[in-house]
């Protein structure tokens, strides 16, 4: 429990906006998942991937099932430490003939000592945030096959279920306690266990029970079984999973029909690798009188890096730094409690008082609330008109009875008509209104199944006035038509007609920091080059385009030719004279980029040389720091310490 | 940076400005004040030395100019010189700012204008000012036009803009007429209009002539801040490799902020410099805004600490250069060295490269991710414009988006950003905005709106979740009525609720309420300007004309508020199902019947599923606090056995599980009794040492006892529940 708070870095960020603090708390509801894996000879036999799978045309015809959860579980583990980095996870064996049970953390008093308890449970990986040990022991199972099978060996009698799930209950109770979401995936292909024997049926039903009072979630994967011609949940599995009329997780499809393959379940592991959570629960007033409940989920966020800790290496092993904030008073240096803080804006010289109640005061306006004002057409939710990922809302039955279908029809009527609602928002408590626009989203389900956009509504957050910035000046040069033919040309060539596909560029750079970690940290060799899908297919750009590109660049030549040279004498005239003395350089820096470092003509390194950076103006040195990539944001210390430091080596 | 600026305003205070005029309640001098003092504090808001603000007052008392000496300038006072505003200022002139009692003529207000001209002559010299000089009058003192075109010529040689407003000044265009106008009054309009509107003879518009009230109305209009536009990325756009490829080819670009969040002024931390008692907001005997000298600044101060059994307190501390950065990868700490920091980073080169083009109608508009950019081709450069302007065209034409990836700066971390074309008839540019990458995406799932689904896997077409084809009908007539596109009353603007007409409604406020207090320091809070609720409503005649139609849309809709208490009991007594409709319950307690005892007892192994199996299987009240016994013995044993704090975690959850329980149950006391003798058994140490991290633990997961305010059926009251937690 305290392991885990530590991790959350809440007192390291002082941070004054609320809807920062928000997300921050919205992800420190914790999740820990346990995979409970099925080990039997019909699991561990080789089965076909499904036609179509990249895998099976590569000659690797065919995978166990067992491998095929385990590479899946792994995966899953590898993208939730970057995703969910204290969340928890685990891997339990059951039907194993070996038999290792032991959540080493004391227990309770008078539990364990019954080790006989859980006869063939096998206690793979530790319910737990990932460490390298684990997580390497994991990736040498999967590919080493001399490791695989000693330890995968089907037992030869039947494992008890209402052991297995007790085992389940037990390791959620000791690693995961007082866990907002906890999920257990159940992966088999064994739809009756219990056939012949009652009691045991009933002890399973009893278990299931307890971990449903626990709050556990049950997950299960059916995995066809050729040898029996199905999986038929109800013969068992219908007595053990819970699930509420409410329920919004749709798994029906896939869990019912018995017809789950490897590649299937595969997707629908990783689509439910991230619990889902509520951002907001809101009331949604399409007109004075008619309000029904929805809740808010966030759909795309931009996923960063974890943050950098200080790291204390002197001792055994390398710990991670606390680091604790006091607040002092500046001049007296002594400590301020919270109590006795002020807020106060600076303003003519001094600053003006508020009290806490006055702070809150002005900013309130009004209880939580999506009200609508009226409706658009889609069209008018222009492209530019943007500044933040959409939030996503769903109806809401507990608050309202009747808000599924009001938001059904309302839903109905956008995507038919291409409108949009315009809504006054105020999503949470205190914060501040927006303007939102609503746009439907339609429901599109994969080429296996599983569903790729859920159907609702997503609340564009619209820019205020205060929000738009002006046009920089350009000088408009309208291309003549036999240029903007031969583009055509080109961007015709270039056309992707499926659309933009996210799932299909990863973030190059998020994904090289934590390969170098893993690297590291599983002492693996350092990888040299890294995947970046991002980056433009110049072979194929040049195959399909490459022709057209070119008569589009002799166009071009042929009409610059005519172009009304040097056009920095006709903009105004503070401009020329910038040109003199700011525009030159930047170019000029740009052109040394390739010859790094050429000093001459250079005056930025002609002063570091003289020790007189500090003397010129900012613009040059911003010049200077951007002609070498460098960041040039702060004041005119900051850059003129960059510099020294850039050119000290 | 904005530009640097100059204002002098002159302010009429003749004895005439004491008058109330109804249908307004204060002073014509106060009235025109709300313009002033607004103006001022605006300028002040900025913080800018370089905004710098004089006041000129005539008809005043005394005489305090520069030209004192010479004649026609009596009655005139220098208020305060051109400078930057300040608090102090702000004082000096409130006390300064009072019609004056002195009758009779002198004070000339084109003097005034000449004074004021003058001081932004001497100020500004030949530097680069935008120069004003604004003045407020009611008109009725003394307006001698001779000799006024050297100031008008004056005025259009520095360049100065004039504007001159009048208390009830009559305004064709604002459509406004005095009744009953004094004769002298309507004189001196005239004569002022004409010699302000001869500013405007020469080649640059600088008189401004108007009435105030369209001015005060003006002032709740929110003022944009104007950022000049500052570039957020400068290079080529690239289409293919121009190092292995001679076909690829590059554009020179400019790419500048088109949308970027314009954030409240933020407070900062202070703290009583003496402690005082009361000191919040309050205000001392001089009038001085409060505390404006009594607060010190607070400052953070960062201490550093590892986890160490043998140090006191368990924690060590840490100086800085004993630190190296690291990183999580798991559980496991990666330490990463100075030397080695950029070992994590992708090298990257800066550049907008285009992926490929997808086409508009495939674009999920609900893909954009991020504040949007213009992209513009380099500044004289006008190859490069009409280039561009052909990718422009050639995109508009094929209703396409480029897809580009996107660094702005080296081994910055690359950007999938969709390139989106914009023409004007005097303006093109390509508008980008950041689209997802895979791990952006969370993949919830949600049931489908247009068909319900049942367990067993039927699909059903009607259903209490799916509208009836009458609200379908309903609803499509709401919208359709309550349509934005035309709702404005402005025929050239029909649209409702723009972009440009909607404003930042915290921004504005905090502005103007830190304005109001600078000025009003023992006021409370002005009421928030009509305009920025002005949107948190449907516009009233949309609202009329759909009225029916909405009723029936309730009628239809049915939707009924559920009481949260209600919803909450029902869920508890209500006995959980599995998906095949199996009652375990039935199946349990025969299998019992026939083997096990009765009651079992609640196991320290399995503690929440046997309470809540008991709590479910009774209906005795002595079983219910039974129980409550066996899980404080579960309790204690936990914490007893717990290795440090391993086992604290579950002592919360089986608290939080009981809690709710209990209250669901309507026996809080049970509850409270329970953690009652937890604290007892945890103060006094019996639980094998010193266990109050434990209390800490429950403190923070905020589960103490139960108040009143949670079940009517305890007396607890929340001082009561604070003492409990915290005593």
């Amino acid at each position: 429990m305290s392991e885990t708070r530590r991790w959350t870095p809440k007192d390291d960020d002082v941070n004054e906006d609320e809807d920062e603090e928000d997300s921050q708390q919205y992800l420190n509801q914790k999740d820990a998942i346990l995979f409970a894996i099925d080990v039997s000879t019909s699991m561990l036999a080789p089965q076909e991937l499904d036609d179509g799978d990249e895998r099976g045309k590569k000659g690797s015809t065919s995978a166990s099932a067992v491998l095929t959860a385990l590479q899946c579980a792994y995966g899953v583990l590898q993208s939730r430490i970057i995703s969910n980095p204290n969340d928890m996870m685990g891997i339990l064996l059951f039907g194993t003939e070996a038999t290792k049970f032991d959540t080493g953390s004391g227990g309770g008093g008078t539990v364990g000592g019954t080790a006989g308890g859980y006869e063939h449970c096998y206690l793979l990986l530790d319910l737990d945030i990932p460490d390298a040990e684990g997580i390497k022991g994991l990736k040498n199972l999967i590919e080493d096959p001399e490791e695989f099978e000693p330890l995968l060996k089907p037992a030869k009698e039947q494992v008890s279920m209402a052991n297995v799930l007790f085992a389940v209950n037990q390791i959620f109770t000791t690693k995961a306690a007082n866990f907002q979401s906890r999920r257990l995936f159940i992966v088999t292909d064994e739809d009756d266990p219990h056939s012949a024997d009652r009691a045991l049926r009933h002890s399973s039903i009893t278990r299931a029970r307890d971990l449903y009072d626990l709050g556990v979630r049950i997950d299960p994967f059916f995995i066809h079984n050729p040898a029996k011609g199905g999986f038929d949940s109800s013969k068992f599995y219908d007595d053990i999973v819970y699930r509420s009329p409410t329920d919004e997780e749709d798994d029906s499809q896939t869990a019912t029909s018995g017809k789950m393959r490897l590649k299937q379940m595969v997707s629908s592991i990783k689509s439910k690798s991230t619990p889902k959570r509520a951002l907001f629960t809101n009331k949604l007033e399409l007109g004075p009188g008619l309000v029904i409940g929805v809740k808010g989920y966030l759909l795309f966020k931009r996923q960063e890096k974890a943050r950098s800790h200080y790291v204390y290496t002197g001792g055994e092993k390398a710990q991670i730094v606390k680091g604790v904030t006091t607040r002092l008073a500046e001049e007296t240096a002594k400590v301020v409690d919270k109590a006795e803080i002020r807020k106060a804006y600076k303003f003519g010289g001094e600053q003006i008082l508020f009290t806490p109640e006055e702070m809150k005061a002005m900013r309130n306006f009004g209880e939580p609330v999506i009200r609508i004002i009226g409706f658009k057409p889609t069209s008018a939710v222009r492209f530019d008109m943007n500044v933040k990922p959409a939030n996503f809302i769903y109806p809401d039955e507990t608050g309202y009875v009747g808000s599924t279908r009001v938001f059904a029809a309302l839903h109905a009527k956008f995507v038919k008509d291409e409108k949009v609602g315009i809504a006054w928002c105020i999503s949470r408590k205190n914060a501040a209104p927006q303007i939102v626009a609503m746009i439907p989203s339609v429901e599109e389900l994969g080429d296996d199944g599983v569903q790729i956009t859920p159907p609702g509504f997503f609340l564009i957050q619209l820019p205020f006035a205060d929000d738009v910035r002006q046009n920089p000046e350009s000088k408009l040069v309208r291309a003549p038509a036999p240029l903007i033919d031969r583009m055509r040309a080109v961007v015709k060539q270039l056309h992707m007609p499926k659309g933009y596909i996210p799932e299909k560029y990863s973030n190059p750079s998020l994904q090289w920091h934590y390969r170098i970690l893993q690297a590291i940290a599983l002492d693996e060799d350092m990888p040299d080059q890294p995947t970046d899908t991002t980056l433009p297919k110049y072979k194929l750009i040049a195959k399909h385009a490459g022709t057209y590109c070119r008569e589009w660049g002799e166009e071009l030549e042929k009409l610059a030719g005519n172009l009304a040279t040097p056009a920095a004498k006709t903009s105004a005239a503070k401009r020329s004279t910038l040109v003199k003395g700011e525009g030159l350089p930047r170019k000029r820096a740009k052109a040394e980029d390739g010859a790094e470092g050429g000093g001459e003509g250079d005056e930025v390194t002609a002063a570091w040389r003289g020790g007189g950076v500090g003397k010129l103006t900012v613009a040059k040195l911003k010049g200077w720091l951007e002609g070498k990539g460098l960041d040039t944001s702060g004041r005119k210390a900051d850059l003129v310490e960059r510099i020294e430091g850039a050119l000290d080596g | 940076m904005a530009d640097k600026q100059a204002t002098v305003y002159v302010i009429d205070l003749g004895p005439t400005l004491s008058r109330v005029r109804p249908p307004r309640g204060e002073s014509d001098l106060d009235y025109a004040l709300t313009y002033i003092w607004d103006k001022i504090t605006a300028t002040m808001s900025t913080g800018r030395k370089t905004d710098v603000v004089g006041v000129v007052g005539f008809r005043t008392e005394n005489t305090d100019n520069t030209m004192a000496t010479a004649d026609g300038y009596e009655n005139i006072c220098v208020l305060a010189p051109i400078g930057q505003f300040l608090m102090d200022h702000v004082r000096d002139l409130k006390r300064a700012l009072v019609p004056s009692r002195r009758k009779g003529k002198g004070g000339d207000g084109f003097s005034a204008i000449c004074i004021a001209v003058d001081m932004i002559m001497k100020y500004c010299r030949r530097l680069k000012y935008i120069r004003n000089v604004v003045l407020v009058t009611d008109g009725r003192g003394e307006w001698d036009d001779e000799g006024c075109e050297e100031i008008v010529r004056q005025i259009q040689e520095e360049g100065i803009n004039l504007t001159v407003l009048g208390v009830d000044f009559d305004d064709e265009e604002y459509g406004f007429a005095e009744e009953g106008k004094d004769p002298r009054k309507a004189r001196n309009e005239k004569v002022i209009k004409k010699v302000v509107e001869a500013c405007n003879e020469g080649d640059q518009e600088l008189g401004v002539f108007g009435t105030l009230a369209e001015a005060i109305y003006e002032l709740g209009k929110p003022r944009l801040k104007k950022v000049r536009p500052v570039a957020s990325f400068r290079g080529e756009l690239t289409l293919g490799n121009l190092e292995t490829y001679d076909t690829a080819f590059s554009i020179n670009v400019e790419r500048y902020p088109r949308t970027a969040i314009a954030k409240p002024i933020s407070a900062s931390s202070y703290t009583a410099k003496t402690e005082k008692p009361g000191s919040g907001g309050s205000v001392s005997g001089d009038g001085s805004v409060s505390g404006g000298v009594d607060l010190q600044a607070v400052k953070n101060a960062r201490a550093y600490q590892i986890e160490d059994d043998a140090a006191a307190g368990g924690m060590m501390d840490i100086e800085k250069d004993q630190m190296e950065k690291g990183y999580n990868y798991g559980r496991t700490v990666v330490p990463i060295s100075a030397t080695d920091e950029t070992i994590t980073v992708l090298e990257t080169e800066p550049g907008l490269q285009i992926v490929g083009f997808v086409p508009v109608e495939k674009y999920r508009r609900y893909f954009s991710m991020s504040t949007t950019n213009v992209i513009v081709g380099a500044k004289d450069n006008p190859k490069a414009s009409m280039a561009l302007s052909s990718l422009i065209h050639a995109l508009f034409e094929l209703e396409s988006y480029a897809l580009t990836r996107l660094v702005t700066k080296k081994n910055v971390a690359p950007v999938l950003v969709l390139l989106a074309p914009f023409i004007d008839a005097d303006y093109e540019c390509l508008i980008d905005v950041q689209v997802p990458f895979a791990e952006d995406m969370r993949h919830y799932k949600f049931p489908p709106l247009n068909r319900v689904r049942t367990i067993s896997g039927k699909v059903l077409e009607k259903h209490r979740f799916l509208p009836t084809p009458d609200m379908e009908k309903l609803m499509s007539d709401y919208v359709d009525k309550m349509d934005l596109m035309t709702a404005n009353n402005d025929e050239d603007e029909p649209e409702y609720a723009t972009v440009d007409e909607t404003f930042s409604p915290v921004l504005h406020r905090v502005n103007q309420v830190v304005r109001w207090r600078a000025v009003h320091p023992d006021e409370p809070l002005p009421p928030v300007h009509e305009i920025l609720t002005k949107y948190d409503h449907s516009p009233e005649n949309l609202l009329e004309a759909s009225t029916d139609t909405l009723k029936k849309l309730i009628e239809a809709s049915d939707v009924k508020k559920v009481d949260p208490k209600v919803a909450g009991r029902k869920r508890g007594r209500e006995r959980p199902v599995p998906k095949s409709g199996l009652d375990v319950e039935a199946l349990l307690t025969s299998a019992a019947a026939s083997s096990a005892p009765k009651k079992a007892k609640i196991s320290s192994t399995n503690p929440i599923p046997d309470f809540k199996n008991k709590l479910r299987t009774t209906e005795d009240l002595s079983d219910l606090e039974e129980a409550g016994k066996e899980m404080l013995a579960v309790l204690k044993e936990l914490i007893k056995y717990s290795l440090a704090d391993a086992n604290y975690g579950r002592v919360c959850e089986i608290l939080k599980v009981m809690r709710e329980e209990y209250i669901e149950y309507d026996e809080p006391g049970m509850y409270n009794e329970v953690v009652q003798g937890l604290k007892k058994a945890i103060v006094s140490g019996e639980l094998d040492g010193d266990r109050m991290e434990c209390w800490d633990e429950i403190r923070y997961n905020k589960l103490g006892l139960i108040t009143k305010g949670e079940s009517e059926r305890v007396e607890v009251d929340d001082a009561e529940a604070r003492k409990f937690l915290w005593g």
